[in-house]
């Protein structure tokens, strides 16, 4: 078997600090990129722009309009995911009549979906829906594999002491299947980020997606890379916090 | 002629806890086509002495030769058998009894004919074309001795071989390999903890202590050469097991208190 | 696609390591456990299929005759299939076709051998492995997306733009998949390895390669399927040329017929290459669970 051996601590030490140097370096290299092409702003410029974004009001009504369609989204997107996977993973001729078809949408370019939802669900709410449709599949598929592979021996356990179907849900499968769904959420997370802001870049009134290609429609190239760098850093921290999570469950 | 000689053999691990000395000052002879068993409670360092023998872990004093030659790493003319299932699933039962000999460089003509011989050799003709998944654990270990033994290696060393597999078929996998090393020319050495299957299997038993691994006694097998499994009512193995168990228990007992005491 | 998850659950001991290093951002897999109604599974998934696909085609038919919705919203299957067709036979598709064909090649092949570098590198050395892993795992291949703006500044609107981001989107599965099917090999096959004293050369093509080949394909399977997502997804935003590219254009100058004409081509393009893939990996790696 397998068995990852426990890095000591001053392995962990060495890796945290490798970790920063890469970080340290890529920094580094941007800034001498920025050096030979003017229309990288330096490292330096862009977080000063950024930092003067954060006090624009204009710029928070886009900052919170985004950020509210990726919150609803994703909401939306892990509840939806999160019971369809269940009943897959729990009734099996579902699973085999659906799995097919959900494997081959998941390849799908979602976002050339969107002219269809526009009409629909008007430009508020369509990128909502594509943010849904983007998250929703990582939850979906990583939650029916994880509960089609708990152990028999946990549901005759649940049988035994006569539990519930709430008490099952909550004591048995949640835990049982707690690192395919965290991974779920984790991956789920960015995908709400990427499928409201693409939507952004094709159609919309406020948000950060319009402010990056409006920006860089008029060449405001400093603007640009800073909100580009605002929605990286975030879904990036969000990311990795969810990681570290998951790698602490176990 | 391949006999097994162990010079002071020492080794010891670093660990986060200290050193740890698994095996220590072993010096002992296994005789060219001889066959000896080597018993301890877990976690002694027969597994380790086993590795050393076979050039995969260095020892960090002391001296193994094989066959006259000073071992400093694996070795074509060693083979190893191993304890856990080591046929390549991605391989048929023929591909993985070739792999050793491809390794070695055989060509194709030679590898197909002493695989065959290998694969009959170990009782597995007709599953030639088999993958190991569709095969049992005692079959699979079939295929991992047959795969040793198409090198016609000098000396097998085998490390627990049989420790997955259920009673029944211990029982039958261990007297074929002794009925497979009679008609051979090889020296044996056999990791096992079950006493009964040492002393039904090899003509030496050694006794090995717990940490620090020692070779606390040696028990030549005097029973006949031609061993069926009734042998185990016989006055003379219940005398042999008594002997062997004794040394053991004690062992094992000091064992058992030093892991409990330091988990 | 099973995009995780899997990996550390099965207690499968010869394909399937139980944690998976990268924190299961790696795929697992696309084996099934020895099931004896393989077959009769395998038949009513397929019937089941074709019975959900006939019944969307059907309501999507009704449903603007009827008048549930406009043809503006959502042409009859029977006007989309027919303008499919139609494009078929337009040189100008086949140029967006080859454009976006070239980009999607282009990526997959960059993709997958600089994954597999990657995955060897990060496997012989463990501890560059782990510096870069929160990386790989964080850009876990579709935000790569949102550098896109910055590529077409950079680089200029042309395939090159796209090529760089999708290769990059590709190569993160491929690298995180094979260091997890390399650093899940089961000890006692190096050991073996060691003990018949194989060649570097013989170690990797003869035991590392084939006991991580489930993962790799998994990670070549989806580093295919970012590649083509993202390909469409950055055309999508802005291009000269591409299948992307042009739903959007025709959505600009309103042509809607010919917009979901293009719309129908790439869903169902993208459909059967994802089931042929997941198909031909469960072919590859066959032999191991029967």
């Amino acid at each position: 078997m397998p068995v990852a051996r426990p890095l000591t601590l001053k392995q962990r030490h060495g890796q945290f600090l490798g970790s920063i140097a890469v970080a340290f370096a890529v920094v580094l290299l941007w800034q001498i990129v920025s050096g030979l092409l003017f229309v990288v702003p330096a490292p330096a410029r862009t977080v000063a722009v950024l930092a003067s974004n954060l006090t624009d009001p204009d710029y928070l009504v886009d900052a919170r309009e985004t950020a509210l369609a990726v919150a609803t989204a994703f909401v939306i997107g892990t509840l939806l995911g999160g019971l369809v996977g269940l009943v897959l993973g729990l009734v099996k001729p579902v699973r085999l009549a659906t799995e097919p078809l959900i494997v081959a949408l998941n390849g799908v370019p979602k976002i050339v979906l969107y002219p269809i939802l526009l009409p629909i669900f008007q430009l508020g709410g369509s990128k909502i829906v594509m943010g849904v449709l983007f998250c929703l599949f990582p939850v979906l598929i990583n939650v029916a594999a994880g509960v089609r592979h708990i152990p028999d021996v946990y549901w005759k356990l649940a049988r035994s002491v006569q539990a519930s179907w709430l008490q099952t849900l909550v004591h048995i499968i949640l835990p049982a299947i707690r690192r395919p769904l965290l991974t779920g959420l984790r991956l789920a997370v960015s995908l709400a980020v990427v499928g409201v802001v693409l939507s952004e870049f094709f159609a919309t009134r406020y948000g950060l997606g319009r402010v990056v290609l409006q920006t860089y429609g008029h060449g405001d190239y400093p603007e640009m890379v800073a909100t580009i760098l605002l929605l990286i850093v975030v879904s990036f921290t969000i990311s990795m916090l969810l990681w570290r999570w998951e790698k602490k469950v176990q | 002629m391949s006999e097994i000689n162990l010079e002071n053999v020492e080794v010891a691990f670093d660990t986060p806890a200290g050193t740890v000395v698994a095996v220590s000052g072993v010096t002992q002879r296994v005789p060219a086509q001889g066959f000896v068993s080597l018993v301890g409670p877990s976690g002694c360092g027969k597994s380790t002495l086993l590795s050393v023998i076979a050039g995969l872990t260095k020892a960090t004093g002391g001296q193994v030769q094989v066959g006259g030659k000073v071992v400093n790493g694996p070795d074509r003319g060693i083979g190893v058998v191993f304890q856990e299932d080591s046929t390549l699933p991605w391989r048929t039962v023929l591909d993985n009894v070739r792999f050793a000999l491809q390794v070695a460089g055989v060509d194709k003509e030679g590898q197909l004919e002493r695989a065959r011989w290998a694969i009959e050799l170990v009782g597995l003709k007709g599953f030639a074309d088999a993958y190991p998944s569709m095969l049992s654990g005692g079959m699979r270990q079939r295929v991992a001795l047959a795969r040793t033994l198409a090198l016609e290696p000098g000396v097998v060393l085998m490390d627990e071989p049989f420790a997955a597999l259920d009673q029944q078929t211990r029982i039958f996998l261990g007297a074929e390999v002794r009925s497979i090393w009679q008609r051979s020319a090889q020296t044996v050495l056999f990791v096992t903890h079950d006493i009964s299957e040492a002393i039904l299997l090899s003509e030496q038993v050694w006794v090995m202590s717990y940490r620090p691994g020692q070779i606390i006694d040696v028990i030549d097998v005097d029973l006949p050469a031609e061993r069926d499994p009734s042998i185990v009512s016989s006055h003379a193995f219940n005398e042999l097991h008594n002997r062997i168990w004794t040394s053991l228990q004690e062992e094992s007992m000091r064992g058992f208190r030093q892991q409990e005491g330091a988990a | 696609m099973r995009t995780a998850a899997m990996a550390h659950q099965s207690k499968e001991p010869v394909t399937v390591p139980e944690t998976t290093p990268t924190g299961t951002a790696a795929a697992a897999p696309a084996m099934s456990p020895r099931r004896r109604r393989r077959l009769g599974d395998a038949t009513f998934s397929g019937i089941a299929t074709t019975i959900l696909v006939a019944l969307l085609a059907v309501l999507c038919e009704i449903g603007p005759r009827a008048g549930w919705w406009g043809e503006e919203v959502l042409p009859s299957t029977s006007s989309i299939v027919a303008s499919a067709a139609d494009l078929l036979g337009q040189p100008q598709f086949w140029g967006d076709a080859a454009r976006t064909s070239l980009e999607i090649g282009l990526s997959i092949v960059f993709g997958s051998v600089l994954g597999l570098l990657l995955g060897l590198v990060f496997w012989k050395l463990p501890t560059v492995g782990r510096i870069f892993e929160p990386y790989l795992v964080s850009f876990y291949a579709v935000p790569m997306v949102l550098f896109y703006p910055l590529a077409i500044v950079v680089v200029g609107i042309n395939a090159s733009s796209v090529v760089i981001l999708a290769t990059i989107m590709a190569t993160i599965p491929v690298a995180l998949n094979t260091t997890v099917g390399l650093n899940g090999i089961r000890p006692v096959y190096l050991k073996l390895a060691r003990s018949l004293q194989c060649s570097p050369r013989q170690l990797l093509t003869s035991i590392a390669l084939p006991a991580a080949a489930p993962f790799i394909v998994a990670g070549l399977r989806l580093g295919v399927v970012y590649a083509l997502i993202g390909s469409i997804a950055m055309e999508f935003v802005t291009a000269q040329a591409g299948l992307g590219y042009r739903i959007r254009y025709l959505y600009e100058i309103f042509d809607n017929q010919t917009m979901f004409a293009y719309i129908f081509v790439v869903l169902v393009v993208s459909m059967i290459l994802t089931a042929l893939l997941v198909a031909v990996e469960k072919l590859l790696v066959k032999g191991r669970t029967q």
